[in-house]
């Protein structure tokens, strides 16, 4: 799964690679309730962003998409937008 | 955390969330204060209804908590959709005195 995460970049412009933003904020626990802070990390389409758009450590995107999963079934995030 | 149907009054959402809240307390589980998001808009439609009341309720569980608070929860059919959710022990930054649990 995480194989791309670093190494050097192959072609093209360098990666910088950005903090995890909940690392950053030394988030605990993310939150399926904090819907508009999970919105950051769903496409415009209501699809679960990958790691590499989102920019999150492997932990804190499991838990984000998780929490995601739970915030849809609560109705709080759409499963799909548009349609 | 749970969704109750939108054609209840507030009140009624209230007594609805009460009755729930004996069922933990009966049960050995400890309630903490209701939060009430009001009503929101669901973000799709769920039986036709595009909006429903928010409540999240923190508790602890006794032995028996879940089995009864699930059974009536899925029973009832002024509520729309509930979730229980497990809170890590880390669990703060709203409230916690102890590990809980939300009905979601």
């Amino acid at each position: 799964m995480g194989r791309r995460r670093s190494g050097p970049p192959r072609g093209g412009r360098p990666v910088k690679s950005k903090p995890c933003v909940f690392c950053q904020e030394n988030v605990a626990y993310v939150d399926y309730k904090n819907y508009n802070v999970l919105r950051r990390f769903i496409s415009d389409r209501g699809k679960v962003r990958a790691r590499r758009v989102t920019g999150l450590c492997p932990q804190h995107q499991r838990e984000a998409a998780s929490a995601i999963k739970r915030a849809r079934e609560m109705a709080l995030l759409p499963y799909v937008v548009g349609r | 955390m749970l969704i109750v149907i939108p054609e209840l009054d507030e009140e009624q959402v209230e007594n609805t969330v009460g009755r729930f809240r004996t069922v933990i307390e009966r049960t050995g589980g400890e309630v903490r204060e209701p939060n009430h998001w009001g009503r929101r808009k669901l973000a799709y439609e769920i039986g036709h209804r595009t909006d429903g009341f928010y409540v999240v309720m923190e508790f602890t569980a006794g032995e028996r908590t879940l089995v009864e608070l699930k059974r009536i929860l899925r029973v009832s059919d002024d509520v729309l959709r509930h979730m229980v959710v497990k809170l890590p022990p880390s669990y703060t930054h709203e409230p916690l005195p102890e590990p809980e649990e939300v009905p979601a």
